[in-house]
């Protein structure tokens, strides 16, 4: 996978899930090479919603995921669009990825769905594709990551869709 | 200049909407309308639909009262406020009011998600209503043994002990049953109206034969005075004259149906025989409270009254200063096995397809079921073990062997 714009932006599922795997910072110093990582507003207040993600308040106050907040009349009004359809998290992600050519990051069906279907050319990237970048990069050992798509599994209750590609015989 | 997204939105329900929602925050009108800076007549007017205003306000408000702009936009099913009235509260109406307005406003809420899960999903909540009983100038105890013996003649309860007494009302009579979490004192909310039908929050924080009484009275409300919302206490034996005759009835009925004559002197019979000198224990007593379903003080006021105990028997007991949950650990009687949740089983079922199905984002689905992400997955993956996990398409299939015989099942 490579991302094919200067910033990404997570939305409320893959977080919780990066989180999970108990490896958020790292993760997110290896992506921000190639990405600059950022959540919206909507995301950060409804991820202080949820006990122990202590990792997220750190990417947060280290400056690794930066908040960002609708910046024009188009954004607030796509965001309102969205939100008649999807929540409001992924409403304001998919609003200001596709206003700033950005990509986002989710795993969310409908919101999937939904945000292709507004904006053909946004990238939508998944948490097992940012986990295998993230493995790949900083050539994470195969024991390690397996323990960590298991921590995935059971801490954030998170596993691919059946239909997923980077699903193999109904494993991650 | 980009057009204003909200003029494509019916500014009057938006208004109602920010209205309730403002009331819920407990704010004014005047608190609110510093926030955005606007003078209150604006503010007033905006929630009348009067007045257009910009999409930026619109997030701050949602903002302020920590609600979604997608609870303000999307295209929700509209329901009209049930007007509860509170049964048997003569003082402190004020004060009682306050106290039960949220529990109201969350069962209106938990009532509407349950439409917009029915219109998501086109599966609406099959009814199975009987006729309301007239009951006006009929003396209370005969009514209530009569409706309590029909009643479980339609439901095809026998006299048997009833067990899983909220999947009966979901399931066979088609009632929309919440348990959320309310004060003490308050033991249900009894509402109806059209789009709806009859709907039951009852208080999730009480025991479950306590639980278990509270629906039989909703379940009375609903088949005497079906389109009179109202909200019960929990009432104690003293009060029982003082009570309003609805509530005397709902009294009367819920002993009656969980404690039919027949069924119950069987039983008392039947233990005396099975005893030596055909005595009637402690430990019959609490067995067959258990058997039934309900409280022990319940139990013990029933058989008094069919003359099967010596009238004062609560009384002595409580005098002898017995303990009601340790005799029933001693005795090793298990906690009823009803289910607490939030929900009836119907919402969980259309919220768990919509979400396998793509139609409901995984943030929505924690909306419906009031709970924080993490918690949201964890129900789905509990649901799921009951859901088809299916795809739309493989989901809408009809499984009936042939689908045109449609008109015999409609029969």
């Amino acid at each position: 996978m490579q991302f094919k714009s200067s910033h990404l932006l997570i939305d409320t599922c893959c977080l919780i899930n990066l989180c999970a795997s108990g490896e958020l910072l790292h993760i997110l110093q290896v992506i921000s090479i190639s990405v600059k990582t950022n959540i919206v507003q909507e995301v950060k207040r409804e991820l202080q919603k949820i006990e122990h993600l202590e990792e997220f308040e750190s990417a947060v106050e280290q400056g690794l995921l930066l908040i960002v907040d609708f910046a024009s009349d188009t954004e607030i009004n796509t965001f309102i669009t969205y939100a008649m359809e999807i929540d409001d998290g992924e409403a304001a992600t998919g609003a200001i990825a596709i206003s700033r050519g950005w990509a986002m990051a989710t795993d969310d069906k409908k919101a999937t769905k939904f945000l292709s279907q507004q904006a053909p050319s946004l990238q939508i990237v998944s948490t097992p594709e940012i986990i295998k970048y993230w493995s790949e990069t900083a050539n994470i050992d195969l024991f390690k990551l397996s323990n960590i798509l298991q921590e995935i599994r059971v801490k954030a209750r998170y596993s691919p869709s059946k239909n997923h590609f980077l699903k193999v015989g109904g494993k991650w | 200049m980009t057009d204003n997204i909200l003029d494509n939105i019916d500014m009057k329900q938006l208004g109602k909407l920010l209205e309730q929602a403002r009331k819920q925050k407990g704010m004014t009108q005047e608190d609110v309308a510093k926030l955005i800076e606007v003078s209150t007549t604006t503010m007033i007017a905006i929630e009348k639909g009067d007045r257009p205003f910009q999409p930026a306000e619109l997030i701050i408000l949602a903002r302020t009262y920590r609600k979604s702009v997608s609870d303000f936009v999307r295209q929700r099913p509209v329901i009209k406020p049930f007007d509860i009235q509170l049964a048997g509260i003569s003082h402190n109406n004020e004060q009682a009011e306050a106290e039960i307005k949220p529990c109201i406003f969350q069962l209106e809420e938990l009532c509407q998600n349950h439409l917009e899960l029915e219109q998501i999903m086109q599966s609406s909540l099959p009814r199975y209503y009987p006729p309301e009983y007239t009951v006006s100038g009929m003396p209370i105890e005969t009514t209530a043994e009569a409706i309590a013996n029909q009643e479980r003649q339609r439901l095809g309860l026998g006299d048997s002990p009833i067990g899983l007494f909220r999947d009966i009302l979901e399931m066979s009579v088609g009632l929309r049953i919440f348990y959320i979490s309310m004060p003490e004192k308050y033991a249900e909310i009894y509402g109806y109206n059209e789009e709806l039908g009859g709907c039951i929050g009852i208080n999730v924080t009480h025991p479950e034969e306590l639980r278990r009484w509270s629906l039989a009275y909703g379940y009375l409300h609903f088949l005497i005075h079906r389109h009179q919302s109202v909200c019960d206490l929990v009432n104690i034996r003293e009060q029982y004259e003082t009570l309003p005759k609805s509530e005397q009835l709902a009294e009367t009925f819920a002993k009656y149906f969980f404690m039919p004559t027949s069924s119950l002197l069987k039983q008392f019979n039947g233990r005396c025989q099975a005893n030596q000198g055909g005595k009637f224990t402690q430990t019959d007593l609490f067995s067959l409270a258990h058997y039934y379903g309900v409280s022990v003080i319940a139990m013990t006021l029933r058989l008094e009254e069919m003359q099967l105990l010596p009238a004062g028997t609560w009384d002595n007991l409580k005098e002898r200063g017995f303990r009601i949950r340790q005799t029933q650990q001693d005795l090793h009687l298990k906690q009823l096995l009803e289910r607490n949740d939030l929900n009836p089983i119907h919402y969980q079922h259309l919220a768990i397809e919509a979400l396998n199905q793509g139609l409901i984002t995984e943030g929505q689905f924690a909306k419906f079921f009031q709970v924080d992400r993490l918690e949201a997955r964890h129900i789905a993956e509990l649901l799921r073990e009951y859901s088809s996990e299916m795809d739309e398409q493989a989901g809408n299939l009809d499984l009936r062997q042939n689908s045109n015989e449609r008109a015999v099942y409609a029969i």
